[in-house]
C-alpha cells in the first residue's frame, strides 16, 4: 500500500460525482417509457413522439454530462 | 433507370470495402499479438485544456494574458473550410437556376425546409429573424463535432518528452511511431496532435453559449423595446397586488440568474458530451482494438447531430420565448 492520498481522493471524488448519473437514468427511462405508451395507443404519432423524446433524452442527458465533465476535471485537470 | 443501376453497383463496392477493413483489422490484431509492438495502440495522453502547438505565446494582451496556437484552432480552420466548401458547392449547383436541386444542394434544401418549419411553429413572425442563428449554429456546431473522425485528428503530432512517456520506434524519415510500454521517467514521449476537434475545447463552446444568450436579449429587445426588462425587473403589479407583487419582482430577478446558467449548461452540455466521446473513443480502442471502436464511432455520429441539434433548437426556443414576453400580464 504505496501511493499518494490526493490521487486516492481524486479518484474517490471522480467516482463519488457520478452517483448524479442516477437522477439522469431515471429521467430518461420515464420519458422512454411516456413516448413508448403514447406510440403504442396512437402510432400515427410515431414521428413528433421520436424527435421529443430524443430532445428529452438529451436534456436529462446533459444532467449526467455535468457529473462527467466534474469527473474528468477532477481526473485531468486538479 | 441508369441512376438506380449506377447506384446498386456502388453498394456492391461498399459491401467489398466494409468486408475488406474487417479482415485488415483483424489481420493486424492478428500482426500485433505476434510482436508488431508498432501496431499496438497506445493509450494517448489525455488534457481537457487544448494543446499549445509552440512553446512561445503568439501574442500577450495587458490583462487576459498569453494566446497560444492550439490544435483546436487548427479544427475550427478547417471546419471553416469545409462549411465554405459545402455553401460554394451549394452555389455551384443552384447557379443555372434550374428548379431541382441535385446532390448536396438537395440535401441542405430538405434540412434547410425541416429547420425552418420547426423555427415557423414556435416563433411565428419571428421565424426569418431567428431562423439564420438556429441554422447556423446547427451547421457549425454538426460540422465541429464531426470533424473529429477524420482519422489523422488526435493521433497526429510532434513529439514531446514527458514525464510519464512511451518508448519511439522509427519509422524512416523523420517519422516515428509510439510503442506501448513505458520508461523511465523523463525518458518517454507524447504525441501533441496537431488537430483536435473544435468542440472539446471549452473555449468553443463557451463562446458560442454567449453568442446565443447574447442574441436572445437582442432579439428580445427589438421584438418588445424596453418591454422586455419587464422580465427582469417585474414592477407591473408590485403597487397594485403588494404582496404577489413583490413575489414577481423576485422571480424576475430569478431570471436573470437563469440567463447566466443557461451560458454555463449550453457550454457545458456540449464539451462534456464531446470530450467524454474522445475518451470513450480513446479507452475502448485501447482494450478492444478490433470492431468495438467501430460502434462506438457509430454512437459519436449519433451524439454529435444530436447534440448539434440540441444546441441549435435550444438557441430557438430561447429566442422565441424571448419575442413573446408576458402579453397576458399586462393585459390585468
Amino acid at each position: 500500500m504505496v501511493g499518494n492520498i490526493v490521487d486516492a481522493a481524486k479518484f474517490i471524488g471522480a467516482g463519488l460525482s457520478m452517483i448524479g448519473a442516477l437522477g439522469a437514468g431515471i429521467g430518461i427511462g420515464l420519458s422512454v417509457q411516456g413516448a413508448l405508451e403514447g406510440m403504442a395507443r396512437n402510432p400515427d404519432t410515431y414521428g413528433t413522439l421520436l424527435t421529443n423524446m430524443i430532445l428529452g433524452i438529451a436534456f436529462s442527458e446533459a444532467i449526467a454530462i455535468y457529473c462527467l465533465v466534474v469527473a474528468f476535471l477532477m481526473l485531468f485537470v486538479l | 433507370m441508369e441512376q438506380t443501376q449506377t447506384h446498386k453497383r456502388r453498394y456492391g463496392v461498399n459491401r467489398w470495402f466494409i468486408l475488406a477493413f474487417v479482415l485488415g483489422s483483424i489481420f493486424l490484431a492478428i500482426l500485433s499479438s505476434l510482436g508488431m509492438q508498432a501496431l499496438v495502440p497506445v493509450r494517448p495522453h489525455l488534457q481537457v485544456a487544448a494543446e499549445n502547438l509552440s512553446e512561445k505565446p503568439w501574442f500577450t494582451l495587458p490583462v487576459i494574458g498569453d494566446f497560444y496556437p492550439t490544435n483546436t484552432l487548427v479544427g475550427i480552420i478547417l471546419v471553416d473550410l469545409v462549411i465554405l466548401l459545402i455553401a460554394s458547392a451549394v452555389r455551384s449547383v443552384t447557379r443555372d437556376g434550374g428548379l431541382v436541386p441535385k446532390g448536396i444542394a438537395g440535401a441542405m434544401e430538405a434540412l434547410l425546409e425541416v429547420v425552418y418549419n420547426l423555427t415557423e411553429s414556435a416563433a411565428g413572425k419571428w421565424a426569418s429573424a431567428i431562423f439564420p442563428w438556429f441554422i447556423s449554429i446547427l451547421l457549425l456546431v454538426i460540422v465541429a463535432n464531426l470533424v473529429k473522425l477524420v482519422p489523422i485528428f488526435e493521433t497526429f503530432g510532434y513529439l514531446h518528452q514527458a514525464a510519464e512517456g512511451h518508448p519511439i520506434q522509427l519509422l524512416g524519415g523523420n517519422w516515428y511511431v509510439l510503442l506501448p510500454g513505458n520508461t523511465p521517467a523523463d525518458e518517454g514521449y507524447q504525441i501533441v496532435p496537431f488537430f483536435r476537434g473544435p468542440s472539446t475545447d471549452l473555449n468553443f463552446t463557451v463562446s458560442l453559449a454567449i453568442i446565443s444568450v447574447l442574441m436572445t436579449q437582442i432579439i428580445g429587445f427589438r421584438a418588445q423595446g424596453a418591454r422586455y426588462l419587464y422580465k427582469f425587473f417585474n414592477v407591473i403589479n408590485i403597487f397594485k397586488k403588494p404582496f404577489f407583487g413583490f413575489m414577481d419582482f423576485l422571480v424576475g430577478l430569478l431570471e436573470l440568474i437563469s440567463e447566466l446558467a443557461k451560458i454555463l449548461s449550453f457550454s457545458f452540455r456540449l464539451f462534456g458530451v464531446m470530450f467524454s466521446g474522445v475518451v470513450l473513443t480513446a479507452l475502448v480502442s485501447t482494450m478492444v482494438p478490433v470492431f468495438v471502436p467501430s460502434l462506438i464511432l457509430m454512437f459519436e455520429v449519433f451524439m454529435a447531430a444530436i447534440q448539434a441539434f440540441v444546441f441549435g433548437m435550444l438557441t430557438m426556443v430561447f429566442m422565441a420565448q424571448a419575442t413573446q414576453g408576458h402579453a397576458a400580464e399586462e393585459h390585468e
